[in-house]
């Protein structure tokens, strides 16, 4: 089910009033997880058992783990977990991309090795809950944390509908305790829980759909050289278009769960005013960037180990975390372009980060400008079909080649140049703010007028209920 | 992190407090943004409809997908229209209805080849009836399928998506504005901007009908009565139009191998239509203007429509060969006025049923 379809309008009506209505906290709690069920089954019903799956598996083995004393069977139990979670992950996700990759390498050595066709349907949002899952075990394994007492609260937290198929990805420690004792929202939150909610539609309708997608598919999947101006337009659009339908996500299923009465972390903080790459994914994705750092860089060995071993670590959690994305080598190079960055900033701030230079208005901007511009360069490789698509791009974005072909409307042209500059200039000003802060300094006519702005907007946009992008992690 | 701190505890020893979302006092500003959003409503509402607009169902792919299922019910036995808008337009449910008792299922989409319609009506075991498809020569014999989606959508709809074409049929009645016509984006990308030197524009076509809660559809009163606007969509039909002849020679030979492909598959799939006893039926519906031209000029006669008639054994009935449906008024040259695709569906029935007739006389079939 998507947040942006009239379906789920009727669904979250007959949640919040569920949720309102007077039962008991269990019967609530009930409500939620068979609620979140259905939210899941309205896509393809089959897939449910995979939950169930995960579910079950996760509870008994982080159990037995918490009693288990003997340090080779605790080991062996995660091992048992891991090998579900990722099987099923791999299976699904990554089969293909295996296949395929392992028929061109026996080519490679002169075997015509022919595959049977690989036609799986990609379970949404199987990465999220993955790893959500995986993170309750790993706590209980490293003695982060015990398990949960009640299954309820367990099958819940891997299902709780608003964050299940795009996150944010939730830790146990952040979700479960919510679920021990009533909860109902009080006006304010409520309020602000459909303010959220405009936000992220906003994005991700009027924003994201509405503006700069036609813009991003048209080039993307023109064939022939482009024009300069026109591979930098579409890719602006796209790097506009992801962030307001991913943080559009966010934003949503924060404020879903908000008029429920649960918090859910942050996961976006303005990423496009990062100064550096570091910065950067403090602000993008903020729940997939921590998961990655706890449960990958930090066993990994992290900083600890020396220099050269840090920045392998660093490689390797961007190479994984870009395979995380998608199964294919497009999103390994973009991981890997990160990661790069990461460890070249790294280097350079080791030896040059002390100056004072660093402190003042103008190289700041610059830095966050020439982040803004690398980013976008990896978006490349992410939004990219393939390779010759990608190398394409960046040839005429870097050489400026005139004699590309133009591809945009004036039309895309002026909504990509606008919502690219307004997106900055928000994402510039909110940079060290949050939102509730500005809300409440706002003058009350101008953000009342906003608002209502935004949701007639969406209203009028209609939307085509498009999914998420990233429904397809 | 904490050790040994419960998932389940709230605030156990060493645990982090559990994060609670900071929130703004807003008092009732929600209260005023709703009736910013009202006013704000009505106004947009009442614009769309100083266009022209009265409400009217969507022409969604979940309505074709609907529609489409009626042949899994009970009604895979009767009349199936399908073909393109010619066929969408000029066809009129309730006329038919009228005159043989029964409501034909109205399966054609605007802008698409049949043909795709038609391979799946032959893999169909429900449907056994007779189908009408309404060759666009330069639409049918090219596989261009503008509306492909719809029928995607007849075989993966999920639940939510049929859930939400329940939920949104029983707005669309009583909406002017959620037309696709006056979604924003759609506003936006016709405002008469400069244009870009070197880029291909093609404008989108714009409202042309009406459609009722099983796809019977009308054309719009505006494109007849409103000659700017009907210049428009003339203008729009007309727009970056070329001779076969002018074009790339690989784009000339794609649009060629494109035919061969099509005629097979159409050929195909009434011969599997034929195996089970249903029936097929070819109609070329009337058009004139610029279509006189390009329709010809794409697609001849004798390259196309004659040999899928010749091929197929099957009856075709061509405007140019019945006087019945022959005489009718064009505003934008290729679909019919809600009136005069009333009297066109009366006397093509009657053709319909005359030409069935001598063809089961000549066969020999009482």
């Amino acid at each position: 089910m998507l947040f942006n379809s009239l379906t789920f309008v009727v669904f979250f009506a007959v949640v919040l009033a569920l949720h309102y209505a007077p039962f008991s906290w269990r019967v609530k709690k009930s409500n939620l997880l068979i609620g979140s069920y259905i939210f899941y089954a309205a896509w393809n019903p089959p897939f449910v058992i995979l939950l169930w799956i995960s579910t079950v598996v996760d509870w008994v083995v982080a159990n037995k783990i918490h009693l288990e004393t003997r340090q080779a069977r605790r080991r062996m139990l995660l091992t048992v977990s891991i090998m579900v979670n990722l099987g099923m992950l791999g299976y699904f996700k990554y089969g293909g991309f295996v296949m395929e990759n392992f028929q061109t390498m026996m080519l490679a050595m002169g075997f015509d090795y022919q595959p049977p066709d690989w036609n799986i349907v990609l379970p949404v949002g199987i990465s999220f809950y993955t790893f959500q899952t995986m993170a309750y075990t790993l706590d209980v394994y490293l003695k982060r944390s015990a398990p949960a007492k009640s299954f309820l609260d367990f099958a819940l937290f891997v299902t709780f509908f608003p964050q299940l198929v795009a996150g944010p990805i939730v830790r146990p420690t952040q979700l479960i305790p919510q679920f021990k004792l009533p909860k109902v929202a009080s006006r304010q939150q409520l309020t602000w829980g459909f303010a959220l909610i405009t936000i992220g539609l906003f994005n991700k309708i009027v924003v994201a759909d509405g503006l700069l997608s036609k813009a991003a598919e048209t080039v993307f999947e023109t064939k022939e050289m482009l024009h300069p101006a026109d591979a930098w337009l579409g890719t602006l659009a796209f790097s506009g278009q992801i962030f307001c339908d991913f943080a559009g996500y966010s934003t949503t299923a924060i404020g879903v769960a908000l008029c429920l009465g649960f918090s859910l972390p942050d996961n976006f903080r303005f990423p496009y005013a990062a100064v550096g790459f570091s910065d950067f994914w403090r602000r993008w994705h903020i729940s997939l960037s921590s998961w990655l750092r706890d449960y990958l860089y930090i066993p990994l060995g992290g900083s600890r180990k020396g220099n050269l071993r840090t920045y392998a670590n660093l490689m390797t959690t961007m190479l994984l975390g870009g395979l995380w994305h998608g199964a294919s080598w497009t999103f390994v190079v973009w991981g890997g372009l990160h990661g790069l960055f990461l460890a070249a900033e790294r280097w350079l701030a080791a030896r040059f980060g002390g100056r004072e230079i660093w402190k003042r208005w103008g190289p700041r901007i610059l830095l966050a400008l020439l982040t803004y511009f690398l980013v976008n360069i990896t978006w490349v490789f992410f939004r990219a079909q393939d390779f010759a698509t990608a190398w394409r791009m960046i040839d005429t974005m870097l050489t400026f080649n005139m004699d590309g072909k133009k591809v945009l409307p004036m039309i895309d042209v002026v909504q990509v140049i606008g919502v690219t500059i307004a997106m900055l200039a928000v994402h510039w000003f909110m940079r060290n703010r949050y939102l509730h802060d500005v809300a409440v300094a706002l003058p009350r006519w101008l953000l009342i007028g906003a608002w209502g702005v935004m949701l007639w907007l969406i209203i009028i946009t209609q939307g085509q209920s498009n999914a998420f992008i990233y429904f397809q992690f | 992190m904490p050790l040994y701190t419960s998932s389940s505890d709230i605030s156990g020893h060493g645990a982090d407090p559990v994060f609670e979302r900071p929130v703004p006092a807003l008092g009732r500003s929600a209260a005023f943004a709703l009736l910013i959003v009202i006013v704000l409503m009505l106004a947009w509402e009442a614009w769309v409809r100083s266009e022209g607009v009265t409400p009217s169902y969507r022409n969604s792919d979940g309505l074709w997908a609907e529609q489409r299922r009626r042949i899994a019910g009970d009604e895979g036995d009767g009349w199936v229209f399908t073909g393109s808008s010619r066929a969408l337009f000029d066809m009129q449910l309730a006329v038919w209805e009228n005159l043989d008792g029964r409501r034909p299922l109205q399966l054609a989409l605007e802008g698409t080849a049949a043909v795709g319609v038609l391979e799946g009506l032959a893999e169909d075991d429900d449907f056994t009836g007779k189908v009408i498809v309404g060759v666009a020569p330069g639409l049918f014999f090219s596989g261009f399928e503008y509306r492909r989606q719809a029928m995607d959508r007849y075989k993966t709809e999920t639940p939510t998506q049929w859930f939400g074409q329940k939920v949104s049929m029983l707005a669309e009645p009583y909406l002017a504005f959620y037309a696709y016509d006056f979604a924003l984006a759609t506003v936006l990308r016709r405002q008469p901007l400069p244009h870009r030197e070197g880029v291909e524009f093609s404008r989108e076509v714009r409202k042309l009908s009406n459609m009722e809660r099983d796809r019977n559809t009308r054309l719009w009163d505006k494109v007849d009565k409103n000659v700017a606007y009907r210049d428009l969509v003339r203008s729009i039909w007309a727009e970056n139009w070329m001779p076969l002849a002018e074009l790339p020679e690989p784009v000339r030979e794609r649009i060629l191998e494109a035919r061969t492909k099509q005629l097979d598959r159409a050929i195909e799939a009434v011969k599997k239509i034929q195996a089970k006893g249903a029936q097929t039926i070819f109609v070329q519906m009337p058009y004139e203007g610029h279509y006189a031209t390009s329709e010809i000029d794409i697609a001849p006669r004798e390259l196309t429509w004659d040999i899928l008639i010749e091929q197929t054994g099957v009856l075709g009935l061509h405007f140019q060969d019945h006087e019945e449906m022959q005489g009718y008024r064009l505003p934008e040259w290729s679909h019919m006025t809600g009136s005069e695709a009333d009297r066109f569906t009366e006397a093509f029935y009657g053709l319909v049923k005359r030409e069935l007739a001598a063809r089961q006389a000549a066969e020999g079939i009482p």
